[in-house]
């Protein structure tokens, strides 16, 4: 049976009509055509459909609907201020980290949630974050690269605002 | 040589559309009134259907249609006209589509599957061509006599062996009796998956005006529209073929894969666009896989190293029909020389047809499999003949004045293997290798590599390129960015023919049979050669049209002007010239008469000379080659068998490299896949016929925390083809992992090992064999 559910999803309150039993990713992509947020496997393998739920980088491929009732979420399309880009973005652009680019919505929201909780992450938090997604092109070096550059640049943001 | 722009790094045009999650891929696009289907595969892999009974599908919530096989007419395929869209007599393997629905949702599609009930009568399922090629065995197509092929092939009915190539160079099999020294060797490289990130998908759509509109994550629009039009006998140009980003192909979206399929799906329910997208288990088991190439090889010697003879047998598992894989096994023929010289060669490879998923390519078109049997056998050539390895290789390089396998002569611009080992050698070998420890064994491998280019007589690309009124361009082309960078490497060979600045230069997005200029198909690490040229070509072409109209302003002729990119000037005095932003859709006069043409101009390039085989197997494919030379140092755990890469080196001639960051990501990716092959991955059919493992969480490509430290190099020895120089290197990184790591493995254990993946149960049985022998 369908039921009603709201959350605040890219800072946008919305409600949707769903079926229990369906994951987020269908929702965000569906229901609300946020495709940016990617299908890549069907077991949470490949890491591309991670999205923020109440600051944590979650797979929504194995993320029931329901656990998202009243929560917080930001995908790939919540992160860019107009034009403005969020520096992972810019980061990860700019570091030849993106090639074919499918598993790169899902690493960027990876590193993003990580910098948002933790912005002194050490290289082995964002080495254990970043094995949670499979990239198939780029060798993984210049997603570390990016990680690096995206960190510092984070850093010195909020140096300049205390 | 010094560029403007070529050889500078500069950012991808479609980064900041991928990092934002609006890039659009196949299953990003929604069409109104879209129709979902759902695949049907059977239980055997091997089987006569004896009846389909749909009927109870059909009543399920939201089917609009239950589609099978019965009632197809044709086959379709570019090189062997084997494939059908949907199994209708017998299924042929484990992915075959064996009937269809189409909903309203993927869910409610994917629900009424199990409601379609099919009988089998199995027959005997064959993995290997050893099996297929035994003269007992079941022949897999009974109609081989009625299949289309190209005249180059040769279909052998009544078997299952569906091509046989041979290459013969100087006396063949006979020049043995030159050799001093004979040393033979079996390889196997398995059936692996490219397992891009993004999955197979179709949408297709026929519609009532008798167009059909199809969007596929393909790299062949071309093909497909092609295809299709000859399928269902409509004009090819009533055909439109969209393609848009592409979430990574590494070679099995190319050729048709699951279009004629789903369009098949799509015919039922005309006006309705209806829509796939395969799963990670349907990519596996019905798209295509790669590899199934096991080398049987033997090389003759003189006593002092010099190469005399190479006989190879290539048996090809080549999946259930060879439209697709054909080629690979000719590829991996007559490359199976590697980077050396023989001067008798008698190649055969042979196309079998078997009950597993269809082979195609799979980035190396069957060079990685040969570079493992090749340079395994290098190395224990040099240990049976007591002699360096690198000596030996080094004696026998492809180089200027050599002749290859296909009697093509190498020149001094085909590129520098020696040098390139060189350096590999001093990264890899230039230091003392860690002691044997407690935990670890320590070893270093070494392999030399070649690539061929794959195309066919008939394959271009094609160029069109506008000048707007402010001087910017525009450029159209057909190749696929699938995530190699083509369109950086638009950008920068455009804005260096034409003198102006990369950000005046828009590339294309997406592709569209439609608009896009004629391609062949984007395969085979040939864009940045032949696309290059073709770039150049336009370019020329335009600024030719800009002089002529120049020529009629200045009141002078064409060829006493000059262009700089900002001015058509003459070159007698710089000071007489007019802009190019007044020239770009013709000179306008005084009195507002126009003249001169619009600043346009179309081109293509294909490779010089790229000709069919002959009764030899001989057969110029454009005489470009990429040479390179890799090696690894390595670590094995002693407790558990696991072979650890710690440092990769690579060093390619490239003859030009265009954009230093893209071109290390590209081999930084290739030589990751070709890790996951030596050391983990093996798509695993069991002896039904059944894929065990078609899920990444039990077919492991490699993970971050799995990745090597790297160190990458280019030489640049200009190439007279390429644009600005520039060779292919999409796919070369990839053929030297696994003999360099086996190389290792054997450097620190003496264990040989001829087959891959080495995994840690395997590695761990071989140390513990060799304890025993000990």
């Amino acid at each position: 049976m369908a039921e009603k559910i709201a959350f605040t999803i890219n800072g946008q309150p919305r409600s949707v009509e769903v079926e229990p039993d369906m994951m987020l990713i269908d929702v965000i992509r569906d229901v609300l055509d946020l495709t940016g947020t990617k299908h890549g496997c069907d077991n949470a393998t490949c890491g591309t459909c991670m999205v923020i739920l109440n600051g944590r980088a979650v797979k929504s491929c194995n993320t029931v609907v329901t656990k998202a009732a009243g929560a917080e979420i930001t995908t790939v399309e919540g992160l860019a201020k107009g034009m403005e880009l969020h520096p992972v973005q810019t980061a990860i652009a700019e570091s030849g980290a993106v090639q074919c680019g499918f598993c790169t919505p899902g690493i960027v929201i990876e590193l993003v949630a990580m910098l948002n909780s933790k912005p002194n992450a050490s290289e082995q938090e964002l080495t254990n974050a970043l094995n949670k997604h499979l990239c198939r092109c780029t060798g993984y070096e210049p997603i570390r690269d990016g990680a690096l550059i995206a960190q510092k640049v984070v850093q010195e943001r909020a140096a300049e605002k205390a | 040589m010094e560029y403007k722009y070529v050889g500078k790094s500069y950012i991808r045009p479609d980064a900041i559309s991928k990092v934002t999650g609006k890039a659009v891929y196949l299953d990003d696009i929604r069409l109104p009134g879209m129709l979902h289907a759902a695949i049907l595969r059977p239980q055997y892999a091997h089987a006569k259907i004896l009846s389909i009974d749909t009927s109870e599908a059909e009543k399920c919530p939201g089917v609009v249609k239950v589609v099978t096989g019965k009632g197809c007419t044709f086959h379709y395929g570019d090189n062997i006209r084997d494939l059908v869209p949907m199994a209708d007599e017998k299924v042929h393997y484990i992915g075959e589509p064996v009937a269809a629905v189409v909903a309203d949702t993927p869910k409610h599609a994917r629900d009424a599957l199990a409601k379609i009930y099919v009988t089998y009568d199995p027959l005997p399922v064959y993995i290997d061509a050893r099996q297929a090629m035994s003269e007992d065995a079941v022949v897999i197509h009974e109609d081989m006599d009625k299949i289309w092929t190209l005249p180059t092939l040769k279909l052998m009915p009544g078997t299952n062996i569906a091509n046989v190539y041979q290459v013969r160079k100087g006396r063949s099999a006979d020049g043995f009796d030159e050799a001093e020294v004979v040393l033979e060797g079996e390889f196997n490289y398995p059936f692996a998956s490219c397992a891009a990130i993004e999955p197979h998908g179709s949408i297709v759509w026929f519609k009532e005006d008798k167009t059909i509109e199809v969007w596929s994550s393909s790299i062949c629009p071309f093909i497909v529209r092609d295809d299709l039009a000859n399928s269902y006998g409509v004009p090819a140009s009533d055909v439109r073929v969209h393609i848009p980003d592409i979430g990574g192909c590494f070679g099995y979206k190319s050729d048709v894969t699951v279009e004629q399929t789903i369009a098949w799906i799509a015919s039922f329910v005309p006006g309705r666009p209806v829509k796939w997208v395969s799963s990670r288990e349907e990519d596996f088991t019905s798209t295509l896989i790669g590899h199934g190439i096991r080398t049987q090889m033997k090389i003759g010697a003189k006593k002092d190293g010099k190469l005399v003879a190479l006989q190879v047998k290539v048996l090809h598992s080549t999946g259930a029909y060879a439209d697709t894989g054909v080629n690979v096994t000719m590829a991996a023929t007559h490359n199976s020389t590697g980077p050396y010289e023989f001067d008798h060669c008698d190649l055969t490879g042979y196309t079998v047809y078997t009950n597993t998923t269809p082979v195609g390519a799979f980035r190396g078109y069957g060079h990685q499999e040969v570079h493992l049997a090749i340079e395994r056998m290098m190395e224990m050539l040099a240990r049976k003949l007591k002699m360096d390895p690198f000596a030996l290789r080094s004696k026998n390089y492809l180089r200027e004045g050599s002749v290859n396998a296909l009697g093509e002569h190498m020149w001094k611009f085909n590129g520098d293997v020696a040098t390139a080992a060189a350096r590999v050698q001093d990264m890899v070998f230039g230091h003392d290798k860690p002691k044997e420890d407690d935990t670890y064994y320590y070893g270093r491998g070494f392999a030399a590599v070649m690539k061929s280019p794959k195309g066919a007589p008939f394959s271009t690309k094609g160029c069109y390129m506008k000048m707007n009124t402010d001087g910017s361009v525009n450029i159209n082309m057909g190749g696929a960015e699938v995530g190699q960078g083509l369109r950086t490497v638009v950008r920068q060979i455009a804005a260096e023919a034409l003198k102006i600045a990369p950000e005046k230069v828009r590339v294309y997005t997406e592709l569209d049979t439609q608009f896009s200029p004629y391609e062949w198909q984007t395969i085979g690490s040939m864009f940045t050669m032949q696309g290059g040229r073709a770039i150049v070509r336009a370019a020329d072409k335009l600024i030719s049209v800009l002089k002529n109209t120049a020529a009629q302003v200045l009141k002078t002729d064409a060829d006493y002007l000059e262009y700089d990119g900002e001015f058509i000037y003459l070159k007698a005095d710089p000071f007489i010239r007019v802009p190019v932003t007044d020239l770009a859709r013709g000179y306008i006069t005084e009195d507002g008469i126009t003249i001169g043409d619009l600043a346009q101009a179309v081109s293509d390039a294909r490779l010089p000379r790229y000709a069919s085989p002959d009764k030899n197997g001989q057969g110029p494919l454009g005489v470009t080659y990429t040479f390179g030379a890799q090696g690894a140092e390595i670590r094995i755990e002693k407790k558990t068998g696991k072979v650890l890469v710690d440092h990769f080196a690579s060093v390619f001639d490239v003859g030009q490299v265009i954009n230093p960051l893209q071109i290390r990501g590209s081999v930084l990716g290739g030589v990751n896949i070709g890790i996951g092959a030596t050391l983990y991955e093996e798509v695993i059919f069991d002896e039904d016929g059944k894929i065990t493992n078609p899920q990444y969480f039990q077919y492991h490509i490699p993970t971050y925390k799995e990745m090597p430290k790297q160190t990458i190099e280019f030489l640049e020895t200009p190439d007279p083809i390429g644009a600005f120089g520039a060779r292919g290197i999409g796919e070369h990184s990839v053929l030297g992992p696994a003999p360099a790591i086996l190389n290792a493995i054997y450097d620190a254990t003496g264990v040989d090992f001829c087959e891959i993946p080495v995994t840690p149960e395997k590695m761990k049985k071989a140390l513990e064999a060799l304890k025993e022998y000990a």
